[in-house]
């Protein structure tokens, strides 16, 4: 019963190419596993999703990969800085490039910027995570409630997330971020902007998905098998969970993988202009930021800017077959 | 249909004085959390040399001692039928809508958003029209060559277009282009149009093939994704049936179904962009909105910041409500409610 | 093993040609400024020339001076600007009681009568000083200038409700009768207990406390006269009535303005300007690295704020010996220095501070300000040595290569019974990445002996106003360092000193750059120095106080600021004013 009606033909030939390919006896396939199945074919997707778990590990063992392959990030190493001669960038070519220090080292100040960009991911993915989360709560909540009850609700609902995309966001973020003060709730220093940070992209950043669930509630809403639920007496909150939830969980996961990879943008954008986290806590839009003054000297824009671009990027390959692995009548 | 222009228009009203509140609460509300005093909001605006009492003069100046709804009052009282400003020796009329003055410069907002606006459009129209275009032919091209090289091809460096940020792009081509081969005009030299047409399109070239390479990525993805979806369909068949040449069935019907998502999307981004192309404007120096919203903020200057988010929210709501207009002369199967 | 000769000649050349895009990219253009540098005319003077000698001398009138603002000018306004650059600036179009001479280096100190005929005349016990006017200055429409005029823009500058960006000294010295605001709002009090004009050219000045430093304050801006039917208060900013050898043409507020010839100026009269060029552009926002890239190819001639050039442009300057040559390395009149908070533990105890001292790693306080060259010199006094009364010495030496002295350091440590260090915060304004570079350059120096510093940006425009300016919250939140900085207003122990070491301008309220130093004794000796009429005996009395406020050491001195500057090739007479630590703009000629 969880399978839409318009997995039709799709789903019916996928099913004997499971057979032909030896999966034993033939036995019915959930959405779940015909999805994990065409997942496994996109090459491209799999090396994003890769990627991605490679970067996640990377986040969490980062402590343990500085200490081996590179220098604590704070930590100045002002002998490798031309300050003889004045210019205060690093000696050698490639921006200090050495076994010793994988990415050369930051000018004036000569941090190791291997490991400032392998703390750096901490912050993206955090707050690009939570951020997200907190997104796909309030929209998938508002969306299903407006798209499902309908009425006044939707309009109400409807109206407010019209208010919420007319906002300047990135003005009224960088206004928030700027008047903050440095304690509240109790929380302080980075701990408050990291929450803050987070609050400010998740918050403003629900009606995408809330829109889009929205859409699909109301779609599904006019599906014979709530229909038929419905005849059946059931009630509303039996319909929402059995019914309506499962056939959501698709769209709702592929939405959050595409919206991460913006909410890392986001987050790159507001430390580049200067209100996200504070230092010397390593970002990559900060690095990016503290690198625009040295322009003709590209190197330290190069690797904060690959940093975003691939992590971006993978996020996008792994939600676009993600996307694709889960709508039937996508053709590839 | 009027009825409808109507109720959106008023809709449109309340959504503006909606955006104001939030900004002055932003302004005047949050800090309190910190324990902010209309003293210590004052004293962002007087020089080094301020004693305590010029910095109560100033917040007597500038309306801070105000409680704060008393302050929107005033506000808004200007933008619908003006206000006086005393300017020490004397006292000048602000004629409607008269959207305050800086706190640090004196000048009047009004006056400056309409100076900083036309580069602003520009910006964005040039650029709009450059990723409409050329996000919708290769999409279109692509969703017909399905699986070649080029479809693939395409779509790679759409990828990588919606995933590497604007300001990072933007300085790498203005590093390059601009200072190393010298070939497009160098950041904050904007030429206005009525100058100089061609100048003024030289010095926005970067500018404008920057922020649409981000955007055509998008489009290109999305064209092609709603072009695969309509060229299935069931009239598509007929049509060709019908002996119509290949061009007619393919923009005629196909795209045509296509573009819903993408007008939707567009009219979006052009609103947005219109009110805050802060990243761009930053990266290449242009006096628009987006930097003056940014100067604004980051010194704490009311006024202006109140006058850039408003506009923003009118160029996003009015390109909305055409988005939806437009809705029904290119899908006829939408009915506005 | 296959492949066609020519495919490989191609892919090789594909590879060739990146990286050697690649390697110019990381030289920074060196190929391309030689060929600008080997066109380049005239002044084949050495490097930082012109911080003692004129450069390019030339007596050639005409042609047109391009200045460039990388933001927006304070204000033209005479009466309320405050930058040195724009003071340096106001000497084109406007004629102060007394200005700094034009000429370079330490000639430039010298205070030359410029409105007035003579210096200032002292009586009573210099509470009292006279000028007498020239007579024959008229303003750019015809009419005379006269003492009221004088006083009038005096007066004005006092109204801080409608000005409350500009200096000071006028209200808290002048004896104005009590609930004055200005002649705006109290057009018919009584100022003569402030200011007499006995007759049109004369202006008597009545203080309420003696001063003996008087032409100092004669210097300012807000001297310049204002014409009273002309004035618009704060929109005058506009519309500037010039006094000087140009007046405005085609004000643009922040976008540009225009200097041209102002005809009613007579040279007779002013024996102090040469007003070479003809004209003088003056362009607002312009993007800072954009203003470096134009006056190094010649499109521009000034960056006006003279900060320096940006990091880009410095790495290019100092690479290239021919663009090296045609720079200058002026030293401001400015300190960057750090407060230590006595108020915070435990640097409440002496030692404590000490340990800071020797602790700190100076050259890397220097290098996050720009190294030797960008940021400036080490420091080791409050006062710099380009103002006058500055004796060199240091109290806490920290080492042959001035990385710290960390024995000292941990011998103080132990005097103050915190053998393995402490931990305090250090405050800096999140805006300046000088500042944030210095406190992670001061976190990782004192990390050596034990002192765990915990970084706290606060925004700029409310630094001294609510954080390290505010006694209270400082004691909260432990700020026990708070970086600063101080650019005198003129170059005197008074402008240097007064702001930064009296503890009678710490307020409960915030707003003070002083924050650490509360000494009774020093604030008897500056009393004292003013009531010193010999000027040289006076200079000894600011050394004296300099280093009784570094015995106490609530000051951490970090580098004399320099900034690197590049001469233009348009300009003529390019020389540095030890008055402003910039280029002097009075003196500049332009060739075409």
């Amino acid at each position: 019963m969880t399978l839409p009606p318009e997995a039709g033909a799709e789903a019916e030939a996928a099913i004997p190419e499971a057979v032909l390919a030896g999966a034993g006896p033939t036995e019915g396939r959930s959405l779940g596993q015909i999805a994990w199945l065409r997942l496994k074919r996109d090459k491209v997707a799999l090396a994003g999703g890769a990627f991605l778990i490679f970067l996640i590990l990377v986040a969490i063992f980062a402590p343990l990969i500085v200490k081996y392959l590179g220098y604590p990030p704070n930590e100045f190493h002002q002998e490798l800085i031309d300050t003889a001669g004045g210019t205060l960038t690093p000696i050698g070519r490639f921006g200090g490039m050495s076994w010793d220090h994988l990415m050369g080292v930051e000018p004036v100040n000569g941090r190791d910027i291997f490991s400032r960009i392998v703390y750096g991911s901490r912050i993206s993915l955090l707050i690009a995570f939570l951020a997200t989360l907190l997104s796909v709560l309030i929209g998938t909540t508002l969306g299903i409630v407006s798209g499902f009850i309908g009425g006044w609700t939707d309009t109400f609902t409807s109206r407010l997330m019209d208010v919420f995309l007319a906002f300047p966001l990135l003005v009224l973020a960088i206004a928030l971020a700027g008047v903050f003060p440095d304690q509240a709730f109790g929380l302080q220093g980075n701990q408050l902007r990291i929450v803050m940070l987070i609050f400010i992209i998740g918050f403003f950043n629900w009606p995408y998905i809330g829109r889009i669930i929205r859409g699909q509630t109301l779609s599904l809403r006019e599906r014979e098998f709530v229909e038929s639920a419905k005849s059946i007496g059931a009630r509303r909150g039996y319909i929402l969970r059995t019914e309506m939830l499962p056939n959501l969980v698709a769209p709702i996961l592929v939405y959050s993988t595409l919206l991460i990879p913006t909410n890392i943008l986001f987050e790159a954008a507001l430390s580049f202009l200067g209100v996200g986290v504070r230092p010397p806590t390593p970002s990559w839009g900060g690095m990016l930021s503290d690198a625009v003054v040295y322009y003709t000297q590209p190197h330290f824009m190069f690797w904060p800017g690959m940093a975003i671009f691939v992590t971006v990027l993978a996020f996008n390959l792994f939600g676009d077959g993600l996307r694709d692995a889960l709508d039937p009548r996508a053709n590839r | 249909m009027f009825a409808y222009i109507v109720r959106r228009l008023l809709w449109s009203v309340v959504l503006l004085f909606v955006l104001s509140v939030v900004v002055f609460s932003i302004f005047y509300l949050i800090p309190r959390l910190g324990g902010a005093t209309p003293e210590t909001l004052a004293a962002r605006y007087v020089g080094r040399a301020a004693t305590p009492e010029t910095v109560h003069l100033t917040a007597e100046r500038l309306g801070l001692l105000d409680p704060v709804p008393v302050q929107y009052w005033h506000w808004l009282r200007g933008v619908f039928v003006g206000a006086e400003y005393d300017y020490g020796s004397g006292s000048e009329h602000c004629p409607a809508p008269c959207l305050g003055y800086s706190f640090i410069t004196k000048q009047p907002v009004w006056p400056e958003l309409l100076d900083r606006a036309p580069v602003t459009i520009s910006l964005v129209v040039g650029a709009s029209l450059i990723w409409l275009i050329a996000g919708l032919t290769v999409g279109v091209i692509s969703a017909l060559r399905r699986g070649t090289v080029f479809d693939r091809g395409a779509m790679g460096v759409a990828l990588a277009g919606v995933s590497l940020p604007i300001f990072f792009t933007g300085l790498i081509a203005l590093a390059f282009f601009s200072y190393k081969l010298r070939i497009t005009a160098p950041g904050g030299t904007f030429v206005p149009f009525s100058e100089s047409p061609w100048r003024w399109a030289y010095s926005l070239l970067l500018p404008w093939i920057t922020l649409a390479f981000l955007f055509a990525a998008q489009y290109a993805r999305l064209t092609r994704a709603g072009m695969l979806e309509t060229m299935t369909e069931d009239y598509i068949r007929t049509a060709r049936a019908k002996g119509l040449p290949e061009r007619t069935v393919i923009l005629k019907h196909g795209l045509r179904g296509a573009l819903t998502p993408v007008l939707t999307i567009f009219g979006l981004d052009v609103g947005l962009l219109l009110g805050g192309a802060v990243l761009t404007e930053k990266t290449f120096s242009l006096n628009g909105l987006g930097k003056y919203a940014y100067d604004g903020i980051v010194n704490n200057d009311l006024p202006k910041i109140l006058g850039v988010t408003l506009l923003a929210g009118f160029f996003v709501i009015i390109s909305n409500l055409i988005v939806d207009l437009l809705y029904g002369v290119i899908d006829p199967r939408v009915r506005l409610e | 093993m296959n492949h066609s000769r020519s495919w490989r000649a191609r892919s090789l050349a594909a590879v060739g040609v990146s990286a050697a895009l690649l390697v110019a990219a990381c030289g920074g253009g060196g190929g391309a400024s030689n060929q600008q540098g080997s066109s380049n005319q005239g002044s084949q003077a050495a490097f930082n020339a012109g911080s003692t000698s004129i450069v390019n001398p030339s007596d050639k009138k005409g042609g047109t001076l391009k200045f460039a603002n990388e933001g927006d000018w304070d204000t033209l306004d005479t009466g309320e600007t405050y930058y040195a650059y724009s003071w340096n600036f106001a000497r084109l179009y406007g004629r102060s009681l007394m200005m700094f001479k034009s000429a370079p280096g330490k000639e430039g100190n010298q205070l030359v009568p410029d409105l007035a005929e003579g210096p200032g005349q002292a009586s009573d016990n210099a509470k009292t000083w006279t000028y007498k006017l020239r007579q024959g200055v008229k303003f750019d429409d015809g009419t005379e200038v006269t003492s009221a005029d004088v006083k009038y823009a005096v007066l004005r500058s006092t109204d801080k409700q409608t000005f409350p960006n500009g200096p000071a000294y006028w209200d808290a010295l002048l004896d104005l009768p009590s609930g004055y605001k200005g002649p705006y709002k109290s057009p018919n009090a009584n100022t003569d207990s402030a200011i007499e004009t006995p007759d049109k050219y004369t202006v008597v000045f009545h203080m309420k406390k003696p001063f003996a430093a008087f032409d100092y304050l004669a210097q300012q801006p807000n001297t310049m006269p204002v014409p009273k039917d002309k004035d618009t208060g704060a929109k005058y900013r506009n519309s500037v009535v010039a006094t000087g050898p140009y007046k405005f043409a085609d004000v643009q507020p922040g976008k540009s303005f225009n200097l041209v010839r102002n005809d009613q100026w007579d040279p007779a009269t002013d024996p102090n300007r040469k007003a070479l060029p003809d004209r003088i552009e003056v362009s607002l926002n312009v993007n800072a690295d954009d203003i470096d890239n134009r006056i190094i190819s010649g499109d521009l001639d000034v960056a006006v704020t003279a900060l320096g050039v940006q990091p880009a442009a410095q790495s290019r300057v100092l690479q290239d010996p021919t663009l090296k040559e045609n720079a200058d390395n002026p030293l401001g009149v400015r300190l960057w220095y750090t407060s230590i908070n006595p108020t915070v533990p435990p640097l409440n105890n002496i030692e404590c501070r000490k340990a800071v001292e020797y602790a700190m790693d100076r050259t890397s306080y220097q290098t996050a300000y720009g190294g030797q060259f960008a940021g400036g010199d080490l420091a080791t006094t409050i006062l710099p040595p380009s103002v006058p009364g500055y004796q060199a010495y240091d109290l806490y030496p920290n080492g042959q290569d001035h990385k710290g002295d960390l024995d000292a350091a941990k011998k103080s440590l132990e005097a103050c019974g915190q053998p393995n260090g402490f931990q305090t915060n250090i405050a800096y304004r999140a805006e300046r990445p000088k500042e944030k570079a210095t406190a992670e350059a001061f976190q990782q120096a004192l990390a050596r002996v034990g002192i765990q510093l915990t970084l706290k940006p606060y925004p700029q425009g409310d630094y001294f106003a609510q954080y390290a300016g505010l006694p209270p919250y400082v004691v909260k939140n432990k700020l026990g360092l708070a970086l600063n900085g101080w650019a005198a207003d003129w170059p005197d122990g008074f402008g240097f000193l007064s702001q930064i070491v009296d503890s009678r301008v710490i307020r409960p309220t915030g707003g003070s750059s002083n924050t650490s130093v509360r000494i009774p004794e020093v604030d008897q000796m500056l009393d004292k120095a003013l009531t010193e009429l010999d000027t040289d005996k006076r200079n000894q009395d600011w050394a004296a106080i300099d280093k009784r406020v570094m015995e106490e050491a609530v000051i951490y001195p970090g580098v004399y600021s320099k900034s690197l500057l590049v001469r233009s090739k348009n300009a003529t007479n390019i020389f540095v004013t030890d008055a402003y630590g910039e280029y002097d703009y009075l003196g500049l000629g332009a060739v075409k």
